[in-house]
């Protein structure tokens, strides 16, 4: 215990190492994978991103475009990696518990 | 009469309950029994209903705390049965995650000894220095921990230059505070009163129980995977294998702190020799026939990957081995003489995924009476 009283002192006098998150956030980095999203504009219906999904998160609506369930999903980036026309982003908003199954749901 | 009442082994939150049947006698202990497989979750069996690809991020999830390892085995036993070649530039890549995962694991099990020992200060600053390693790897791969770098023929992201001086500031950041740690570990007196001499491991035990990794590393034994049986860049990358001679706990710490110093090196080392060129070979979906396995060093020690593939797009079998499962029967030796109170560190000291420890029972000798102890009764107990 003795050795460690200087850092103690010194952290006394130092800003916290933790952020207080739901007021502060820290800065995400630029490879960040948060939730997917996909530009239905560009998108060819090629259906190359649920052969490359791990858990089968990807599924298609109406007009054969991605749909991913975020409760499977495991933001790794693969259906962004593999998009042709690169339509599939991978964004920064990691925030999604949700109470209702149906909004864990992203196009 | 005694009965052993089994309060349910499962605990949603951690990874690997596991029970411990402690015999004592007043407060030595005399016999040890261990019970495993509360966590199967046939993770092999369902590896070979996936294709590879998609069995790599299973693979990765084996683990909470080494997802790059498991995913190097993983691919180096695909990569072997396949013939794939792997990139220059994407071997050193792997190198460098192997050893990022390795310095925050490590700081990771000191922090937790420390909190063992019920020394909060010093755990709470290791895990502060923790998050330097972990910055890194969301800044180069973007996740903190399940990053999946790696993939089968080679790595998915490249290092940059600018992502460089980040890597070094906070290398030389986390060089500086370990040595200060090593340091304070080697002589603080109570880390030396409750690590010292306790729990001890003999070399000869530690050959014949099989243990691998800073286990037995700690107790004098030469044995690295990286160096004796090299994979991904090793090879090329010039270190030196940490060891201690005396296979007590303070040991087993000072080995994972020695070896974080080393990690260091090794990360610098590999930042200045990678070579430029791809990044990744293409990988069809299906290997051909035959059967390989895939060993590295983790960071708790060998970890074993077999994979027999009968062609096509999934693995017929695979088995794993991981450390922890190596390691486990070390505690017997080492607890047995000991007093309860060592229970917890000692426990701690082989780093098993460390959930498994938390319910521990204890027959009375004397009285013949049992008695089941949560990890906070021990911990009452030893202060």
């Amino acid at each position: 215990m003795p050795r460690i009283q200087f850092n103690l002192f010194k952290n006394l006098l130092r800003k916290p190492a933790t952020v207080k998150y739901p007021q502060f956030k820290a800065e995400l980095p630029e490879r960040f994978r948060g939730k997917p999203i996909n530009d239905r504009e560009r998108c060819i219906s090629c259906k190359l991103c649920a052969k490359v999904c791990p858990d089968r998160a990807i599924t298609y609506d109406e007009e054969i475009k991605p749909r991913f369930f975020l409760g499977l999903c495991i933001y790794c980036g693969r259906c962004a990696e593999i998009c042709p026309v690169r339509s599939i982003t991978m964004t920064k908003d990691f925030e999604l518990a949700t109470y209702n199954k149906i909004e864990a749901m992203s196009r | 009469m005694s009965f052993i009442i089994p309060i349910g082994p499962q605990h949603p939150a951690l990874e690997e309950p596991e029970n411990f049947r402690i015999e004592v006698k007043g407060e030595e202990i005399v016999n040890v029994d261990l019970r495993l497989g509360y966590v199967h979750r046939g993770i092999e069996e369902a590896l070979t209903r996936r294709e590879y690809i998609h069995g790599l991020f299973l693979a990765q999830r084996v683990c909470g705390i080494c997802p790059a390892a498991h995913s190097l085995a993983f691919i180096q036993a695909v990569e072997a049965v396949g013939g794939i070649e792997c990139p220059d530039r994407a071997r050193y890549i792997r190198v460098i995650a192997a050893e990022l995962e390795r310095i925050h694991s490590h700081l990771l099990f000191a922090g937790i000894a420390a909190h063992e020992i019920g020394f909060t200060t010093l755990f709470m600053l290791f895990w502060r220095d923790r998050e330097l390693a972990l910055d890194l790897k969301e800044m180069l791969w973007g996740n903190r921990i399940h990053s999946s770098e790696t993939t089968i023929g080679g790595v998915r992201w490249d290092i940059k230059p600018n992502h460089v001086p980040k890597v070094l500031n906070n290398l030389a950041t986390l060089e500086k505070q370990v040595k200060h740690y090593i340091d304070v570990v080697s002589t603080d007196r109570t880390i030396l009163a409750r690590c010292a001499n306790v729990g001890v491991l003999t070399k000869h035990v530690a050959r014949e129980l099989c243990a691998v990794g800073p286990t037995v590393r700690g107790s004098g034994v030469n044995w690295d995977i990286r160096r004796d049986d090299p994979y991904a860049a090793y090879k090329e990358v010039p270190f030196k294998v940490i060891t201690e001679r005396d296979g007590d706990v303070l040991a087993k710490v000072m080995v994972r702190l020695r070896e974080v110093l080393e990690s260091i090196h090794i990360i610098r080392y590999a930042l200045d020799a990678m070579p430029s060129g791809p990044l990744r070979v293409g990988f069809k979906g299906s290997v051909q026939e035959g059967e390989a396995t895939g060993r590295i060093e983790a960071n708790r020690g060998e970890l074993l990957y077999y994979l027999l593939s009968k062609g096509g797009d999934k693995p017929e079998r695979v088995r794993i081995r991981t450390p922890s499962y190596a390691n486990i029967s070390t505690v017997k030796p080492m607890l047995v003489g000991g007093t309860i109170s060592e229970v917890p560190i000692v426990l701690a000291s082989i780093d098993p995924c460390f959930s498994c420890t938390d319910r521990v029972t204890v027959v009375d000798r004397g009285t013949g009476k049992t008695r089941i102890m949560t990890k906070n009764d021990l911990r009452k107990l030893q202060k």
